[in-house]
């Protein structure tokens, strides 16, 4: 919403009020300053009267002006507008004034002939464009003094501030509107609005026209009957359209949007002649339609739903002769259930009409009719004809304690009641602590106690509210997503520390990417219907290929090692949400630097696994069981976590290596649940002291290392503490076999083992290790 | 015996100084020969002889030890020295990576109101319409609800379009008094300079007895709430709306980039906006069933307080894993 300082001013007494007060006053009661500019109009710009103008003796496209500047002596000034030659009255910039930084009038010779000065454009005196060639001044802005400064006009020299207006507040949609709240705001009476046109034809509208009324109706109408004839605007309104961007092609819509950018009453003009029945009257046939929709019937044709749009053939333009002025009001939630339950198009008026537009029909009725009687010859039928819902005011009662239990503030009732009356609520208080309250009709947001607190709280002012420390009873409030939240912290600093930094995607993903990579999709009915770009058009089940994405767009960068976690929600086909965390590793292992010479070792597997041991802890690995395409059929496992899958990692396989065009880089992806820490109880320790025993023994090449590491768990030998893979050796000798070197800890809980012990150990470890896989000692 | 010290003085390795001390304190050694000869001397002069060889021992011994002290203490001043390296090579060399601006703003409020007894609380990114939008007095065709910001799923869900439907569900699944916060990402169809499709939120809802909780005990947290943010700032509330509280408010801090003398970040007010606030609307009490209570909420874009914090000139690099952004922060 855009308003005009002047414009403000004809409601509402800004005599001695600063544009910091208004600024101030606005934020203070919650219509938001989006902007406030000042119109600057340049010292030496004053109003000339042209005495006469006639063509330059050598160019046919300048004038010749003689114009009364206010000076002993009329200037002459060349001027190359067209419209010079119909104007009276203009801006002259006159010798010295500064137009811009680098422009200052001086005097010119122009094909021979003196200048003294430039007749101005709006334009070049830094006002919106408004017509073609100079500004044509009027009365409209003020009485026109020749040789008064235009920036002392302060109509033109104005003050443009813009609201950002909430959705709640369609009853500052107006100047009106805004004018009533800062008079509360700032203690200013409102300026009582007469309109009296004096153009009346002798005839009552009554005696030509009638409303056909089948139905209730729940809305509020009033017509007018005008005659129009040479409907011009004056300087004013188009500046003023201009400023709050009114824009339109006709002049009498001009009026009626500026009129309505007034007072907040929606009107409507009609080519009256539709409405005429075979009587020759005017006869408007009003339907209500089982939602209350209204319509405005003529010649049983619907030419208009009220309040939300009209049929352009019948919209009156200034040359219809006979006009229908149509204001209205109807309830905003009545218009918005209705309008969302059949498609009906809308058009620009609804903004204000489901927000709430002003319900004071005579305002705005009064104002468009003075408004036509300034700026046209046009003249008026004598009154209105008019439907009225007779809606009752909302009533509350509401007990002032309560209002102040809700700020936290004590506030005394007169003063509650005093900022509810300046707000234009009747308030009544016969009991001691109830306030009787009548909502004005202006307010449908306001419906109980609580709006009517937000309505003293605003005008109080919050920051007049001392701040006060809530007590309450202690309670333990840690719980199971704090303990995650906790958990996830403790991960990521790891991850972190091990050289993953974290990153942040979009829960999208791109179908095309997870086809093409083997991933499975939300189901179809599950997906998403409007998704933001084509490049993010699908619920992502893996965060890899957004990691991935990001991996080339660092190698793009510049970067050569490049090593990315997230932690996020993923979905499974029936769209059920989950948290993962995954990694991608790239290129270099570690950064370039004097510990390796400039030339740090590609990331491999061995080393990859080591990095995410260092975030997940302990885990083990065997073949994967995924399928998707970033899998590396050998070079890929499934993460075993207390002895459950708890993710995959893998070395890329080369064609998605190629696709993104990356180094040789590694993946994985666990499930966050796995890794939160768990409770662990701990063993005794044995105090007698243990050996380490090595074994190399061959066995089939085939057999994998887990197989063989879960048959020597399985012996559940107890001494044997620890155990684990040293070495692989393989050469031609050893033939289809391999040689596994073993590092054994063998440890007693009562006594300090000596050798015979141990190697009663080692000869039963061997013998079944003989029996179950043919296994010899090298 | 002269000699012999001569030598030990002369000794200026260990390794010279073990070769003199087996020659001479060694079980063949010098002085054990010595010592053998007792037996030849006659015995009146024994006890003579035996004490002047203890003597020469021990001053002999004492002139080792001193010695070999020496040695020992220069030639770790050369192992030392010849360990020598310009430490100031391995500066910087570090493999830390950071965490992201966003989370680590995050943990930071977290941190804050988790102090202050709230409950963290979560719930689905998925979202129905009663949670995200009905329970929170945003009835259908609300003109607040806009088609357009919300992503909708095939089956009628969406994705929250902010973390309030957490207060929904979490008044449903407990009772009062209620203190929670609730973190997480949420959805809206806007993408340009300063809007992602995916942001995240926190929202702090405080439930209590009727006329318990007031609007001046909201203002009391979040100015303590937003001076640990960002220190020594003034705080401003001004009147609002939005659908699930009233009165409503939006807060604002003197701007920390210019000390609120104005500039293009805080588009010349001196002031930034930070987070929206308000009472409880009793609507959304009626949605979950809530009888005699009173409460506060507020909310607020963790994007938009990484950004303040750490100066992060373009929201949508947050997005997209750039590490010379996130190196910054190791």
């Amino acid at each position: 919403m855009i308003v005009t300082k002047s414009w403000l001013s004809e409601y509402l007494d800004l005599d001695r009020i600063s544009n910091d007060d208004i600024y101030r006053c606005l934020n203070s009661i919650g219509l938001e300053v989006d902007s406030i500019k000042d119109i600057t109009i340049p010292k030496g710009v004053v109003v000339g009267e042209i005495l006469s103008c006639s063509k330059h003796p050598n160019a046919d496209k300048l004038n010749v002006c003689s114009i009364n500047i206010g000076a002993d002596e009329p200037v002459q000034i060349v001027c190359g507008a067209k419209n010079v030659v119909d104007a009276k009255f203009v801006a002259v910039a006159t010798i010295g004034a500064k137009l811009g930084d680098d422009f200052e009038i001086k005097e010119a010779v122009l094909r021979d002939v003196d200048s003294f000065g430039m007749v101005c454009s709006s334009s070049e005196l830094g006002l919106p464009e408004l017509n073609d060639g100079i500004m044509i001044l009027d009365d409209s802005i003020g009485e026109l003094i020749v040789g008064k400064e235009l920036s002392q006009y302060l109509t033109i020299a104005d003050t443009i501030i813009e609201i950002e207006l909430t959705a709640n507040r369609g009853d500052c949609l107006s100047i009106n509107g805004v004018a009533r709240d800062l008079s509360v705001g700032l203690n200013r009476k409102l300026i009582p609005q007469e309109f009296k046109p004096k153009a009346l034809e002798n005839i009552s509208i009554d005696d030509v026209a009638h409303i056909d009324m089948k139905d209730f109706l729940n809305a509020d109408l009033s017509y007018s009957l005008v005659t129009g004839r040479d409907i011009e605007t004056n300087l004013l309104i188009e500046l003023r359209k201009a400023f709050v961007g009114i824009e339109s092609k006709d002049r009498l819509d001009g009026l009626i949007k500026y009129s309505t950018h007034s007072t907040g009453v929606i009107l409507r003009a009609y080519d009256a002649s539709l409405f005429k029945n075979a009587k020759d009257r005017v006869e408007i046939e009003l339907s209500s339609r089982e939602s209350g929709i209204v319509e405005i019937i003529a010649n049983d044709s619907v030419l208009s739903t009220l309040g939300v749009n009209q049929e352009p053939h019948s919209r009156a333009i200034n040359i219809t002769k006979k006009i229908l002025i149509e204001a209205s009001y109807i309830e905003p939630t009545l218009l918005v259930d209705a309008v969302s339950q059949k498609d009906y198009t809308t058009d620009e008026k609804y903004y204000n009409t489901s927000r709430g537009s002003e319900p004071e029909l005579k305002l705005g009725i009064e104002n468009i009719l003075t408004l036509l009687e300034k700026n046209s010859n046009s003249t008026f039928l004598n009154g209105t004809i008019e439907v009225s819902s007779n809606r009752k005011k909302v009533s509350l009662n509401i007990s002032n304690s309560d209002i102040n239990n809700i700020i936290g503030m004590d506030i005394e009732k007169t003063q509650n009641i005093k900022i509810l009356r300046n707000l234009g609520f009747e308030v009544n208080s016969a009991k001691a602590d109830i306030l009787n309250i009548l909502v004005p009709h202006s307010r449908p947001d306001i419906k109980n106690i609580y709006d009517i607190t937000e309505e003293i709280v605003r005008i109080i002012g919050i920051d007049n509210i001392p701040a006060k420390s809530f007590s309450f009873e202690e309670k333990m409030r840690l719980n199971s997503t704090s303990d995650k939240y906790r958990a996830k912290k403790e991960i990521r600093n790891r991850a972190i520390s091990a050289s993953f930094y974290e990153t942040l995607s979009y829960i999208f993903a791109n179908s095309d990417k997870l086809d093409k990579y083997g991933f499975e999709r939300v189901e179809k009915e599950l997906e998403l219907l409007n998704p933001i770009t084509q490049e993010f058009d699908a619920l992502r089940t893996t965060m890899m290929t957004n990691l991935l994405d990001s991996v080339e767009r660092n190698i793009s960068y510049g970067k050569k090692s490049i090593a990315l976690f997230e932690i996020g929600t993923i979905f499974d086909t029936k769209r059920e949400e989950r948290e993962v965390m995954s990694f991608v590793f790239s290129g270099n292992s570690t950064n370039e630097n004097i510990t390796n010479s400039g030339k740090p070792q590609t990331i491999d597997f061995a080393k990859f696994v080591e990095k995410l041991g260092a975030v997940i802890g302990n885990f083990e690995l065997i073949p994967t069981t995924q399928t998707n395409a970033l899998i590396h059929p050998y070079q890929s496992a499934d993460i075993i976590i207390d002895g459950k899958v708890a993710g995959y990692l893998s070395k890329l396989h080369p064609n998605p290596k190629e696709d993104y065009d990356l180094f040789e880089t590694f993946i994985a992806q666990i499930e966050l649940d796995a890794i939160l820490p768990k409770h662990i109880n701990a063993h005794q320790i044995s105090n007698f002291q243990g050996v380490y025993k090595d074994l190399s023994l061959v066995i089939d090449e085939n057999i994998s290392a887990k197989e063989l590491m879960d048959t020597i768990k399985a012996l559940n030998i107890e001494m044997l503490k620890d155990f684990y893979i040293v070495d692989i050796y393989q050469d031609e000798k050893l033939g289809s076999n391999k040689s596994i070197s073993l590092r054994f800890y063998i440890q007693s809980m009562e006594k300090t083992l000596k050798d015979k012990d141990i190697n009663k150990i080692t000869s039963n470890l061997l013998k079944q290790l003989e029996e179950k896989f043919d296994a010899s000692l090298r | 015996m002269e000699n012999l010290k001569d030598n030990i003085l002369k000794a200026d390795t260990l390794e010279a100084l073990e070769g003199l001390r087996i020659e001479i304190f060694g079980k063949r050694g010098i002085l054990s020969k010595e010592f053998i000869k007792l037996k030849d001397i006659p015995p009146q002069e024994k006890k003579a002889f035996a004490q002047n060889l203890n003597e020469q021992k021990e001053k002999l011994q004492s002139v080792f030890d001193d010695r070999y002290k020496e040695v020992k203490k220069i030639e770790i001043e050369n192992i030392l020295k010849s360990e020598k390296i310009d430490v100031s090579l391995y500066s910087n060399i570090s493999n830390k990576a950071s965490l992201h601006p966003v989370m680590e703003t995050m943990d930071k409020i977290i941190d804050y109101f988790v102090s202050m007894n709230f409950a963290v609380e979560s719930g689905p990114v998925v979202e129905d319409d009663f949670h995200n939008f009905e329970a929170l007095n945003l009835p259908k065709y609300h003109p607040a609800r806009d088609m357009q910001d919300t992503f909708f799923c095939g089956d009628g869900k969406l994705l929250r379009t902010h973390t309030s439907p957490v207060q929904i569900r979490t008044m449903k699944n407990s009772t009062p008094p209620i203190r929670m916060i609730a973190p997480g990402s949420v959805f809206r169809r806007d993408y340009d300079v300063t809007h992602t499709p995916m942001f995240h939120q926190i929202e702090g809802l405080v439930v209590d007895k009727k006329g318990v909780v007031s609007f001046a005990n909201l203002k009391s947290i979040l100015i303590d709430f937003l001076q640990y943010m960002f220190g020594d700032v003034e705080v401003r509330f001004r009147p609002s709306f939005f659908p699930f509280t009233e009165p409503s408010a939006e807060v604002d801090i003197s701007c920390i980039f210019c000390e609120a003398k104005g500039c293009r970040i805080c588009s010349h007010t001196g002031w930034l906006e930070v987070l929206g606030c308000g009472v409880v609307d009793p609507n959304v009490f009626d949605a979950v069933g809530y009888k005699d209570v009173s409460g506060y909420a507020f909310g607020l874009g963790i994007e938009r307080f990484a950004m303040l914090l750490h100066r992060v000139p373009d929201l949508r690099t947050l997005f997209e894993g750039d590490i010379r952004l996130m190196e910054q922060f190791r």
